[in-house]
């Protein structure tokens, strides 16, 4: 046994030495994640949104500012919009036009009027037809602020009826501090409506667990690029001539490959954690698990390419051409959502897939029993290659 | 002194390729033996095979009373291997490689230190011990290559031509170490296609050509095939029959051979026929550019054996 820890030492030693594997498996992953996330909107998506949005009262009563100030006031809408309460309805006209607004939401004329006599009242939106998405955002909540207004003026009309039938005047009412308007606008809120809602992954996060899926299985790109060259320069066959025997031999190289991507893959758990900001959500123990996973399978595939592989060169050609299948198969790429349904069936093949699958999952919050099922499949995965290698290995 | 080494009946077929053909040898426990063989003799695929690298297709080699189909890993502890290419790991320092080859022949703490620190001596190279063996020029690394094959001071040493392609500096130290090793009690199998350094250390050898042993024992014992005769090699243009036959009858000259441009004439004392052959060429029409004598050694045995250079 001390003979495999002594193997695997070197090849571990050998490996952190080696410039070029270093930074394709640390220095690129690291970037790509940067790069990508950043791209995609990753860094930074925890801070608000802040779309620049304004309200313009152009009513001549007093309920018109009433209401624009109660809605500028709502606090879940200033976490979203960056909300300006106007007056001037030509200007603002103007900065939706050049698009330095993206929404403003206009009260009419005769707001006032018209809520005191219970009739309709139409609200405008003015939207930059270049942010159609974000104006929309604003224009629902002007309308569930208005539906809200409706709602409160249900309740003063049927309150002012109560009161006419008891003999109290409607002024009676506003003289009390609780004036009409003022008892609508006060119910214009933001509906939440409380669901169980998932948490969402950011694309830094995404990406995170997909880069690190995908250049874990470099290490093994690499182990092999070690197995091939110790064949080519006959330290293998010096190894064997010791009294060291193959099991000793394969099993020393295998632990040597699995340490090196183990320690890959803490540096770029921690190093994406804290350097990106990146959530690998609340049960760390089932992202190792996961991660330590497919690092395993790695080393079967490690196992594998040096056995098809005769030379670095072809293991050159093979190594990226099967990482990169296996990656975009199971959804380090792209999300696997967006993939055509003849590829489901082969993405089952692939342990990015697997390991994709729980990295999310475990990102979003799920239990550490989610972890399981996937953890079972990549050992299973990284089991077969092993074998297949093992198998077709050539030791001269 | 007893025989550490028997290799009997041993064959090794490639295919159809024989690569080894039934070779038989031993080798006595202290003794320093020589295969000596042009490329792609069998030499090679003869070490691999004592050192547990190729199974023999035939035949049972036995080392220090282990049998290599029985008891390999008995038999490895025994030996200490020294290949032809340099087998060392270049991103480790000289240090590092011996420490690991060290280890895996189960040396470790005090004893492994000191073996890794005496092994960097013989290497004369103890002063750049932390150096990355990449960073070492090629006589360097072969010193290194031998250091990692005996700091476990084997019994028996196999070195397949250790010197091949080092300047005559490091070939001299090369040379040097082994002697030492061997005066030391170590057994040594040398395989070479170096006749003088064969000749120079060795004190039994074998020949091997095409796979086969074709000839073995002490220098004088195979000097005495060939009967002591000297070589004459004459550069001449064409040598036809005429001019062969008008070699070989003169009176001393026991065997001519010839090949592109030269001549080689086998005789018991070149002195006395020397000025009458080149008289007999130049009669004979043939131009002599340079003539050379060369006393009996293992190339005219070789070429007395197989009719063709060790280089050819």
């Amino acid at each position: 046994m001390t003979r495999v820890f002594h193997i695997a030492v070197k090849d571990f030693k050998i490996l952190i030495r080696d410039k070029a594997a270093f930074l394709i498996m640390l220095g690129m992953p690291l970037v790509l994640i940067f790069i990508l996330g950043s791209a995609l909107g990753g860094v930074g998506e925890s801070e608000s949104i802040d779309i620049p949005v304004a309200i313009v009262s152009v009513d001549s009563g007093e309920q018109g500012d009433v209401f624009a100030d109660a809605i500028a006031d709502v606090e879940e809408l200033q976490d979203v919009f960056n909300l300006a309460v106007r007056d001037d309805l030509a200007a603002v006209r103007a900065e939706v036009e050049r698009g330095d607004l993206t929404a403003a939401l206009v009260i009419p004329e005769g707001f006032t009027a018209a809520l005191e006599a219970g009739e309709p009242v139409q609200l405008e939106v003015l939207q930059d037809p270049g942010s159609e998405m974000t104006a929309g955002i604003w224009a629902g909540v002007a309308r569930a602020a208005a539906a809200n207004l409706s709602a409160g003026q249900i309740m003063r009309i049927t309150a002012e009826g109560l009161l006419a039938e008891a003999g109290v005047t409607p002024g009676a009412v506003g003289d009390q501090g609780t004036g009409d308007g003022q008892v609508a606008f006060d119910a214009v809120t933001i509906e939440q409506v409380e669901v169980e809602q998932e948490k969402q992954v950011s694309m830094i996060d995404y990406y995170a667990a997909g880069q690190t899926g995908l250049f874990l299985l470099f290490g093994a790109m690499f182990g092999a690029f070690g197995f091939v060259k110790e064949r080519r320069e006959q330290t293998l066959a010096r190894v064997l001539a010791t009294p060291a025997s193959k099991t000793e031999v394969v099993a020393g190289k295998s632990l040597g490959i699995f340490a090196v991507g183990a320690a890959q893959f803490f540096v770029l758990f921690f190093g994406t954690r804290y350097l990106f900001g990146v959530d690998w959500g609340p049960t760390p123990g089932g992202i190792v698990l996961i991660g330590l996973a497919e690092v395993f399978a790695a080393t079967g595939l490690a196992m594998t390419l040096s056995a098809l592989g005769r030379s670095e060169r072809a293991i050159g050609g093979i190594g990226p051409t099967v990482i990169m299948l296996f990656a975009a198969l199971g959804g380090a790429m792209i999300p696997v959502e967006m993939m055509p349904s003849w590829i489901v069936p082969l993405q089952s093949v692939t342990p990015v897939y697997w390991a994709m699958g729980a990295f999310l999952d475990l990102m979003r919050g799920e239990a550490f029993g989610t972890a399981l099922a996937p953890f079972a499949a990549i050992v299973a995965l990284g089991a077969a290659m092993f074998a297949f290698g093992l198998w077709r290995l050539k030791y001269e | 002194m007893a025989d550490i080494v028997e290799v009997r009946g041993l064959v090794k077929r490639f295919g159809e390729l024989t690569a080894v053909d039934r070779v038989d040898f031993t080798i006595a426990e202290g003794e320093m033996f020589g295969l000596l063989g042009p490329n792609g003799a069998g030499k090679t695929t003869t070490i691999s095979m004592i050192s547990c690298l190729l199974e023999p297709t035939e035949g049972e080699i036995t080392v220090a009373g282990h049998s290599i189909r029985e008891q390999q890993t008995a038999l490895k502890r025994t030996l200490g291997v020294v290949p032809q290419e340099i087998a060392l790991y270049p991103t480790l320092s000289a240090a590092e490689n011996l420490a690991f080859w060290g280890r895996m022949y189960g040396l470790s703490g005090a004893k492994l230190k000191s073996a890794v620190e005496e092994a960097l001596e013989l290497a004369g190279l103890a002063d750049r011990s932390k150096e990355r063996v990449e960073k070492y020029s090629g006589g360097m690394k072969r010193r290194i290559n031998i250091a990692a094959g005996i700091l476990h001071k084997p019994k028996v040493l196999l070195m397949d031509e250790p010197t091949v392609g080092i300047d005559p500096q490091s070939r001299n130290h090369i040379l040097e170490t082994v002697k030492d090793l061997n005066d030391s009690g170590m057994t040594v199998l040398y395989t070479s296609h170096y006749m003088e350094e064969v000749e120079y250390l060795c004190d039994r050898i074998a020949i091997m050509d095409h796979g086969r042993i074709i000839a073995i024992g002490t220098l004088n014992e195979l000097r005495d095939v060939v009967g002591g005769m000297d070589v004459i090699s004459v550069s001449v243009g064409e040598v036809s029959e005429g001019v062969l036959a008008a070699v070989g009858a003169i009176n001393g000259v026991k065997g001519v051979n010839r090949s592109e441009g030269t001549m080689e004439v086998l005789t018991p004392g070149s002195g006395s026929i020397l000025g009458k052959l080149v008289a007999t060429l130049e009669s004979e029409g043939a131009h002599v550019t340079s003539v050379t004598v060369t006393e009996p050694n293992l190339e005219s045995v070789f070429l007395h054996l197989t009719g063709k250079s060790l280089r050819d």
